[in-house]
């Protein structure tokens, strides 16, 4: 296999890891809104709001890693 | 109700999915690989599949040939990350396989799961006025209270609002709010809620280390309403002690915090409400009568829903409305729904249509668009309530009238036994019959 085409796969695992977190933070603020539209104990609100900041910070590191692997 | 199979590897995305699902109102179960996706197919049936298009062990379409081979056809849709997906789908050209792009949204899952949203009958706009945007009715105990917040609005006046309970006194004081066009927030407070030891921080804030567990500095509500309104529930239930600090900032309009020495200015207007009557506040004691006369400088009567039966076809088109439009719903009413709703007293007030309305509502068939109405719209409550209202003797009520309620009350209470019942009144049978035939009323009881 070529060396582009390792560098390819490489960069769609690293995009793959970045949109994992993104996806999750989307299904978790579709929750809330669900829990705020049908006055759900609001736990399960705080929870999904801690797993969104948590996933914020994945996805950061996972661009950093992008980035890094772009440079080097 | 669909059984929906979601296959992906990431465990927390499955979780929320599941969440979303269930709310939906589908069956949902999860698998983390192909393999453990084919141990689900070896004893049951999906109706759908969610399949993730890269999981650990093999891609998502390995699945679709095994599900080939086992003979089973449910309707499948690939999650990927990737647009390119989109187009080797297309070239497989297999009719039951949808595709999704992540990240996902709860529309696309409802688009799948539940189809293309039937289009619900635009109800035609009901043209009910909400009045200073909050209140609804147009009989003429409502049209008076209009004329009431319209004129307070003007002035800066303390308002107290009377009325029982679900009247509606807080949308009331919304409405006084909105009408004033103060430039400060409305701010609520429930004196019934607050224990006699944290009711002087809700109301005058306190400083930093004012008592334990005062960690920073805190503003009270009065301080909160600056410019707008101040709205103190169940006012008359704040301890008595309590309430010459209250009268002290009524008077003069500063307010110093709980362990603070400073002054701070506030401008709000107090509005404040009880479910007593006057007579209550009058004879009971809770509140004091120098503080009456602050907070009451314009009082203002909350009609019960008896005394306007002719807005409940309104209050139940408006309620049922904004339920149709938070739902994606199109219910209506018969007008026999509608007579009913108008026969019945309602004792809980509006809180309690709105309530009975909701509890209709959850209960119809979402399939069609008629509201089914419970058999019986009495609340726990009401029955309570209103027995305990038979039995009040208020003033004005003749000896005679009270007379005869106890006896009814009592014969009642003993399915018309008449000796059980001249026993219990401490009366003679033959008295009681005598009684009855005044009354023109033994034939109930024979």
């Amino acid at each position: 296999m070529s060396e582009e085409n390792n560098e390819a796969i490489m960069l769609n695992k690293l995009v793959h890891d970045a949109r994992a977190p993104l996806n999750r933070i989307s299904m978790n603020a579709e929750l809330i809104k669900l829990v705020l539209e049908n006055d759900m104990p609001k736990q399960k609100a705080l929870e999904a709001l801690d797993k969104i900041i948590l996933n914020c910070q994945q996805c950061s590191e996972s661009l950093q890693n992008i980035t890094e692997h772009n440079n080097g | 109700m669909l059984n929906i199979l979601l296959v992906d590897d990431d465990v927390e995305f499955s979780d929320v999915v599941c969440h979303i699902v269930e709310f939906l109102g589908h069956n949902i179960n999860t698998a983390t690989s192909l393999k453990e996706a084919h141990q689900w197919f070896e004893n049951n049936t999906f109706d759908h599949v969610l399949l993730d298009f890269m999981l650990p062990d093999g891609s998502g379409l390995h699945l679709l040939d095994h599900l080939k081979m086992i003979g089973q056809s449910p309707k499948i849709t690939l999650i990927s990350g990737h647009p390119s997906v989109k187009g080797i789908l297309a070239e497989m050209c297999e009719p039951n396989v949808g595709h999704l792009l992540k990240p996902l949204q709860r529309e696309d899952l409802e688009l799948v799961l539940n189809g293309p949203k039937k289009t619900a009958k635009k109800v035609k706009p009901s043209g009910i006025t909400c009045h200073f945007g909050s209140l609804i009715g147009e009989s003429e105990p409502m049209q008076k209270l209009y004329t009431m917040i319209e004129r307070v609005a003007k002035t800066n006046a303390n308002v107290m609002l009377m009325g029982e309970s679900g009247a509606g006194k807080e949308v009331v004081a919304q409405a006084i709010h909105n009408a004033s066009q103060c430039e400060g927030p409305l701010v609520a407070s429930n004196c019934g809620a607050l224990s006699k030891e944290l009711i002087g921080s809700e109301l005058f804030g306190h400083e930093k280390g004012a008592f334990t567990g005062a960690i920073a500095r805190k503003e009270g509500v009065f301080e909160q309403s600056n410019d707008g309104t101040l709205f103190l529930d169940e006012v008359t239930e704040m301890p008595i002690d309590m309430q010459p600090n209250l009268l002290r900032v009524l008077e003069t309009k500063k307010v110093t915090r709980v362990g603070g020495n400073k002054e701070i200015p506030t401008n709000c207007r107090v509005i404040s409400a009880t479910n007593r009557s006057l007579i209550d506040l009058a004879q009971n004691n809770v509140i004091r009568e120098d503080i009456y006369f602050r907070l009451a400088v314009f009082p203002i009567d909350i009609p019960p829903l008896r005394d306007r039966k002719e807005d409940i076809p309104l209050l139940a088109k408006a309620f049922l409305e904004q339920l149709n439009d938070e739902n994606g719903t199109s219910f209506s009413w018969k007008s026999e729904q509608l007579k009913e709703l108008q026969n019945y007293e309602w004792p809980g007030n509006v809180r309690e249509i709105r309530h009975a309305i909701h509890r209709a509502f959850i209960m119809s068939d979402p399939q069609s668009s008629e509201i089914t109405l419970p058999d019986n719209l009495e609340s726990p409550f009401s029955r309570v309530n209103n027995k305990t209202a038979e039995k009040q003797v208020s003033a004005g009520q003749t000896i005679e009238e009270v007379e005869k309620e106890l006896i009814h009350a009592t014969l009642d209470k003993v399915q018309g036994n008449k000796t059980l019942a001249a026993q219990m009144l401490g009366i003679s049978t033959k008295t009681l019959y005598n009684r009855l035939n005044a009354y023109g009323g033994i034939g109930e009881y024979k």
